[in-house]
């Protein structure tokens, strides 16, 4: 295993993901033919862009993080590494430490703490330390008794049980009829929430082993992991991790969706998957834990819950169980001031704000793309206080600077609601149309807070799936927040200086 | 994947190797409606619930519209894409127009028309929460509906005319659909049944009795957001290029003038000089067919050659 052989060889990690996939591959290829003694191991990306292509040169228990490094620096750094030396000076950390949980003290690496995070960027993406799969297949009882004490909730939108009780949803698909599907949902399109591709790239093996051990427990006999089209490489090492784990007879298939926000809601994933050639939400109740992929009772797990599970079951004692929302979530942090997509894991009592390296922005949408807009960060990253707070759930956190207006972004989150809906049920089909449309009233001199407060309170209590439900947050905490700014409009000025008269 | 402009993608490659252990109907497996595989929402068991106060029991298989039915608690619900006949379920519940909102104290708000009838649920369709949702999604419909009623054949015998008189609406929240040069040309082109897609609500009404009951697997639900619309599993453009036989459910199951029987199409109109219900719209599309000799489209006559179960026409 790669963690383990690192404290004797001297070992230099180049960390490679499809982001910065061209340089990082260079960059892995210059240490791969300068290296003659040092092993040079290819890992997944370490979720903080701004550094990319990061390179780690470890020896004797000593690890230097190197970012944004060039082929030719990653050539001096083997041949340094190859003397028996690390390059500490013009290091961005230096850590003691041949774990890698703990990559660095200051910048994006450093923030919040690294559970499910802590071998991205470390591990070969292949690589398996220790299985929970082939533990829960022993004890099923042990892995569903946990994660019911613990009250473990779904984590991502394209959970079947996000913010819910995970074990209910297991509990149900075990009592229901029909041999029992485990699905991993990785198709997520929204550019703001890059947590399940990170860990795709990055942990593959962690991410099937935990959907293993689901199995395990639910005692399923399949498992699909269900990717984006366009995450090339995300396939290809999940596919790698598929030969590398042991599925003790579980079989595994691995396919892909449409690039649409929309094939990341779980059930239109279900459709994708049967081949659909046209995604519409299904109804429910039931839901798929019930009646799901082909009709079998079906787990739907995004990696992000799945990396949850097992940094619950390697640490239990971690975890604060009597907490409403135990563990962590990982938040991608992007947008105005932010380097490049960083994408961080903060403990759920932990304030957003930590995730933040600058606090110089008007407002951040949280909860990616339907997320609510906020001036502050100062709240827990757990479901409930989120929830609370009016913000989404979905680990996206995007900042804006003085020069975004709050109703033209309002109006762009609407429009997307209003074109890539799914065209199915009335209220977001034809809520999201009229949700423009008394927005963009707006210019014309009409701002109609209640008007818009009950369309936006009707399209999230009747829409069928999350889309709909999710889709007018924007709208209504804009008008929470920046109510007066919004008014400004209807008096023909903006603020922000950023409306004009064609808007 | 590509996807064309109606936002249909080609086949996604389907899971491998998992078993699907649900039944086909021979006939309808290589139809394309373009709708999702709704789970059966019916009771699985008799249970017992409180509507408005009074204790209903309603049997397996039930949703709460059923309890509601049974008290007369329906009639302030609107439940437009409801197909409420007793000689079929292979017609809905759609579940589309959500103008059959009710406050539950287990799930808040929930279709009646498609939730589950549970034990012990208490209901109540006078919510304040209830009658908004009803109110705002019977307008949404109305929004995208051209409200053309006095050129409209259906004027009278149409659903969603009926929905708007009994819910007492005068002015639609959000207007109607009245932007002349946003209107889709109707198809004249079947000298059976006409298409006024300005008229369509999107029950599915037409698409389930075309595939479900009818199994001829001619319309199907097409794109998606805005442009989600009928069209034809065939991609044809017009319904003579379809695959349609005449057979007419469609017309009979529509809840609006979308479809209608082409002998109809003027019956309810008023008569002033002038209004018609061709140029309510102003833009047809078809009219150079010049009829045909029998009911089934001529594509349908070709259907039977290249249609074989694996697709090798014969060439000569």
């Amino acid at each position: 295993m790669v963690g383990t052989e690192a404290a004797t060889t001297p070992a230099i990690r180049v960390a490679v993901g499809s982001a910065e996939y061209d340089r990082a591959a260079a960059v892995l290829e210059a240490a791969r033919e300068a290296a003659t003694d040092v092993r040079v191991v290819e890992t997944g990306p370490t979720g903080a862009a701004a550094l990319a292509p990061v390179v780690l040169a470890t020896a004797d228990d000593r690890t230097t993080v190197h970012a944004n490094v060039s082929p030719d620096r990653a050539r001096e750094l083997v041949e340094t590494l190859d003397d028996g030396e690390l390059a500490t000076d013009d290091a961005h950390a230096v850590v003691e430490s041949d774990e890698g949980v703990s990559m660095a003290e200051t910048g994006p690496l450093a923030i919040g703490q690294r559970r499910a995070l802590a071998r991205c960027g470390w591990a070969a993406p292949a690589a398996l330390d220790e299985s929970l799969a082939e533990r829960t297949r022993d004890e099923p009882d042990d892995l569903r008794e946990a994660v019911a004490g613990a009250g473990l909730l779904g984590r991502g939108r394209g959970d079947g049980h996000t913010d819910e009780s995970i074990a209910e949803g297991w509990a149900t698909a075990r009592e229901s009829d029909g041999e029992t599907v485990v699905v991993v949902n990785g198709n997520e399109s929204d550019p703001a929430v890059d947590g399940d591709r990170l860990l795709l790239e990055s942990r593959p093996a962690e991410v099937l082993d935990g959907a293993l051990a689901v199995a395990a427990a639910v005692e399923a006999t399949d498992v699909v992991v269900y990717l984006n089209e366009d995450d090339e490489l995300a396939a290809q090492r999940v596919r790698e991790a598929v030969e590398s784990v042991d599925a003790d007879g579980t079989g595994i298939d691995v396919v892909a969706g449409p690039d649409r926000y929309i094939a990341g809601e779980m059930t239109m994933a279900l459709e994708a998957m049967e081949g659909a050639d046209r995604l519409e939400a299904r109804l429910r109740p039931p839901g798929p834990s019930e009646v799901g992929l082909y009709g079998r009772p079906t787990v739907v797990h995004t990696p992000r819950t799945l990396a949850q599970i097992r940094a619950f079951a390697a640490a239990p004692d971690e975890f604060e169980t009597s907490a409403a929302d135990p563990g962590s979530r990982l938040l991608t942090v992007t947008g105005d001031g932010v380097a490049g997509p960083t994408t961080v894991e903060l403990a759920t009592d932990t304030a957003l704000a930590e995730a933040v390296a600058s606090s110089e922005y008007k407002m951040a949408c949280v909860g990616g793309r339907f997320g609510g807009i906020t001036r502050s960060l100062d709240v827990p990253a757990s479901a409930p206080a989120l929830t609370g707070a009016r913000l989404g759930t979905e680990g996206g956190i995007e900042l804006f600077d003085g020069a975004t207006c709050a109703l033209e972004f309002a109006g762009s989150r609407a429009k997307f609601a209003r074109e890539k809906n799914c065209g199915r049920c009335v209220p977001c089909r034809e809520g999201s149309k009229q949700l423009v449309d008394l927005l963009r009233d707006v210019y014309e001199g009409q701002f109609q807070p209640s008007e818009l407060r009950e369309l936006s309170r009707v399209v999230a209590e009747s829409s069928t799936c999350e889309f709909g439900q999710a889709a007018p947050r924007p709208v209504t905490t804009a008008i929470d927040t920046f109510e007066r700014e919004i008014a400004a409009h209807a008096e023909g000025r903006c603020p922000s200086g950023v409306c004009t008269e064609t808007n | 994947m590509s996807t064309d402009h109606t936002g249909r993608s080609e086949s996604l490659p389907s899971v491998p190797s998992i078993d699907d252990p649900r039944p086909h109907p021979p006939l309808t497996e290589h139809f394309n409606t373009g709708t999702a595989t709704d789970p059966d929402v019916g009771a699985r068991e008799t249970s017992s619930l409180t509507v408005d106060g009074e204790e209903v029991n309603v049997g397996e298989e039930a949703t709460i519209i059923d309890a509601l039915e049974e008290v007369g608690a329906d009639e302030d619900l609107s439940a437009l894409c409801y197909y409420d006949r007793e000689d079929t379920d292979r017609i809905g519940p759609r579940s589309e127009c959500r103008t059959c909102m009710v406050e539950t104290d287990e799930h808040g708000l929930v279709p009646s028309c498609s939730h589950p009838a549970e034990d012990g649920m208490t209901v109540r369709t006078n919510s304040t929460e209830a009658e908004e949702a009803r109110s705002v999604n019977l307008d949404l419909v109305l929004s995208d509906h051209n409200l053309r009623c006095t050129t409209c054949g259906k004027n009278g015998r149409c659903e969603l005319q009926d929905a708007a008189i009994e819910a007492d609406v005068e002015v639609p929240r959000y207007g109607v659909f009245d932007n002349r040069d946003e209107y889709e040309p109707i198809d004249e082109s079947s000298p059976f049944i006409q298409i006024d897609r300005n008229k369509c609500i999107l029950c599915n009404r037409c698409v389930e009795a075309c595939n479900d009951v009818q199994v001829e697997g001619v319309l199907r639900i097409e794109g998606s957001g805005p442009d989600t619309r009928i069209g034809f599993q065939n991609g044809a453009d017009e319904m003579m290029d379809s695959t349609c036989v005449s057979c007419g459910h469609c017309a009979t199951v529509c809840p609006t003038g979308s479809l209608v029987e082409q002998d109809y199409t003027d019956a309810a109109t008023i008569p002033l000089p002038g209004f018609t219900q061709e140029n309510s719209i102003g833009k047809t599309i078809g009219e150079d067919y010049d009829g045909q000799p029998n009911p089934a489209t001529p594509m349908k006559g070709n259907q039977t050659y290249e249609d074989d179960a694996l697709g090798e026409a014969d060439d000569d």
